[in-house]
């Protein structure tokens, strides 16, 4: 589903070469619940962004559902990220300005789909997320759980391949975070790739693989105790 | 479309959507009258004039002694006359668009008396002979007078002359006889004065507009008189454009040396047209200058909403980048946002356009401008906000994607 081959992700400015992501391998599989876990400024975040075709990489080989990514135009880019990845941040990122039925209607409508399929997507995620009656509500009436489900509605809407989430819980106290992981567990049982970004460990633990970053490049924590040991001193990624 | 959404953001942002809605408004509203305006003044400006205006200048003598003006004036055209260049020579109590105004009013009916609703005002026109020649008139219908017409023309108190024939514009015929030839018909005016209209001319403007409209502007009656009323003051000079500052000059100064107790003037008719419009053009000039404004303080109001706008919702795009949205969509969706407060701001504005026209046309004697005006408005001010949220819009389709892992 998702294969980085020696990819790497350097920033270039006049002076300094930075390298946020090093040769860096994964493999995900379609069907897998993966966490990316590593400590801060590590390249976990340049990693889902560059999963999710939100930023370019400088060079290696990316393979979205059997697809080199590597050529693609802005638009082909726009349209795999419509119709097979869905997100969720850590902020929500839910538009203020809409309510929730709007908001998860959002990449339906840039995927030309017709009012009548759209509104039964619509509802059916909602209900999915056990938010159906909260639909005309605005994101500033609800609960940060309550968003973040929204934001999981949007996601599942358009049927992804691939569940792109960074820190989904880091915004939610303890309660929420529990109700949004067994959202995201049933969510997988039910059949869907998720690659999740967090630095909790006991969040890491519900995935059935952990992949770690340290200093932009995969690290077997078996092999590199001194990582596991003191994160902290993990070198200095943006 | 995205319509719906669209209309749920703004409603979100109430005030500045109103406030530039209300610009759109008041300038579609200032945008349609002023536009109107200065149409009707460039109409003005121009008026045609069916005399020679290239090659006729006017020498204005005054001071000439009552007692002797037959002679003087004989000799003033005779003097005229033998300038090299000249073609023409004929002296006139006004001319077309000097200010000077002779205005008087015809009837078709003898039995009316006093002047009434019946009576049409028009320019008089005092002219001797070869003041057709001298003016470059157009024959139309008819004939121009004949030498004992002009003979018999003296001026009486009214300052009407003796004489029984008159030539006058098709406007004027067409309005003392509409649909009928005004060939051997006659004006009336009390009992007193009648003149048998023997010639029909292409419209020649009156002196001043006095108060009526376009039409009326051209309604003006020639009549015959003899060259021997001090009251007439204005010899008309034809020659060749080539000739004319020349001619003008050599007037001026063979007039002067022959009376050197009189005030003798002299403009070409250029001049004279030019001097009329000034306060038209530069009243035509304003009026673009407003609109120049209006369109620029809308513009600029667009621009600078859009641009915060853009600002403020930088995440809000990559956020709808990041779920699928190509820069066509974000391109798409400001300038849909764009089209659809100038929708509300032209609804609006066309009402205000129409009102304001109704209140010019109660208080300031303005025409009523044509509905085309209000569609056209509309259609301008859509492309001004289109045009005007092109940039922001394009800034806006180029906020990355990846805006939308950021925390600012």
């Amino acid at each position: 589903m998702l294969k980085m081959t020696h990819l790497s992700k350097v920033y270039r400015t006049e002076v300094v070469e930075t390298y946020a992501l090093r040769d860096f391998n994964i493999d995900v599989k379609e069907g897998e619940f993966v966490a990316v876990t590593g400590p801060s400024g590590s390249g976990k975040t340049t990693f889902l962004t560059i999963a999710g075709l939100l930023e370019t990489f400088t060079g290696g080989e990316y393979l979205l559902d059997g697809t080199d990514v590597s050529g693609l135009n802005d638009n082909a880019r726009s349209k795999i990220r419509n119709e097979k990845i869905g997100f969720i941040f850590q902020a929500f990122n839910l538009i203020p300005d809409l309510n929730v039925h709007d908001n998860v209607e959002v990449p339906l409508r840039y995927r030309g789909m017709k009012a009548a399929e759209r509104k039964q997507r619509i509802m059916d995620a909602l209900e999915r997320v056990g938010l159906a009656s909260r639909a005309k509500h605005y994101p500033a009436e609800l609960s940060g759980g309550q968003q973040q489900r929204v934001a999981i509605a949007r996601a599942l809407a358009g049927s992804p391949r691939l569940l792109l989430a960074d820190e989904p819980t880091g915004n939610l106290d303890t309660q929420m975070a529990r109700s949004v992981l067994e959202l995201l567990e049933d969510i997988h049982r039910e059949g869907a790739t998720i690659v999740m970004v967090t630095h909790d460990p006991e969040l890491a633990a519900r995935a059935q693989r952990n992949v770690h970053i340290i200093d932009g490049q995969e690290v077997d924590l078996a092999e590199e105790p001194r990582f596991h040991a003191d994160p902290s001193a993990a070198g200095s990624m943006a | 479309m995205n319509i719906r959404p669209i209309f749920s953001s703004l409603r979100k942002h109430r005030i500045p959507t109103t406030l530039i809605v209300l610009e759109i408004a008041l300038a579609c509203a200032v945008l349609c009258n002023a536009v109107f305006m200065i149409g009707q003044r460039i109409g003005d400006i121009r008026l045609p004039n069916a005399i020679d205006q290239a090659g006729i200048s006017v020498v204005t003598v005054q001071g000439t002694d009552p007692d002797h003006a037959r002679d003087v004036i004989a000799r003033n055209l005779a003097t005229l006359r033998a300038i090299p260049g000249v073609q023409a020579v004929a002296l006139m109590n006004t001319v077309p668009l000097s200010q000077n105004g002779w205005n008087t009013g015809f009837t078709t009916d003898p039995a009316t008396k006093g002047f009434d609703d019946k009576y049409v005002n028009v320019a008089e026109y005092l002219i001797t002979s070869g003041g057709d020649k001298a003016l470059g008139l157009h024959l139309f219908r008819g004939r121009f007078f004949h030498a004992d017409e002009y003979a018999a023309g003296t001026l009486g108190t009214s300052f009407m002359p003796t004489g029984h024939a008159a030539v006058i514009t098709r406007s004027f015929a067409a309005r003392m006889w509409p649909g009928h030839s005004a060939l051997g018909k006659v004006l009336y005016m009390g009992d007193t004065y009648s003149y048998t209209v023997v010639g029909i001319v292409d419209n020649v403007l009156r002196p001043n507009r006095n108060g009526g409209d376009a039409r009326s502007f051209s309604h003006s009656v020639f009549l015959p008189v003899a060259p021997v009323e001090s009251a007439m003051n204005d010899y008309i000079v034809r020659s060749a454009p080539v000739d004319r500052d020349r001619v003008l000059r050599a007037s001026i100064d063979k007039l002067s040396k022959l009376e050197p107790a009189a005030v003798v003037k002299g403009r070409t008719f250029s001049d004279i047209r030019n001097a009329y419009f000034a306060d038209t053009r530069s009243m035509a000039w304003m009026l673009v200058l407003v609109c120049a404004v209006m369109i620029a303080v809308t513009a600029f109001g667009i621009v600078g909403l859009s641009s915060f706008w853009v600002g403020q919702r930088r995440r809000q795009i990559g956020i709808r980048r990041a779920v699928g949205a190509t820069r066509g969509h974000i391109l798409r969706y400001f300038q849909t946002e764009n089209f659809l407060i100038s929708s509300l701001g032209v609804a609006l504005g066309m009402i205000l356009a129409y009102g304001a026209n109704l209140y010019l046309m109660q208080h300031y004697e303005m025409a009523r401008m044509p509905w085309y005006f209000l569609p056209i408005g509309a259609l301008t001010l859509w492309l001004i906000g289109q045009f005007s949220v092109l940039g922001p819009a394009l800034r806006a389709s180029n906020v990355p994607p990846v805006v939308a892992t950021r925390s600012v």
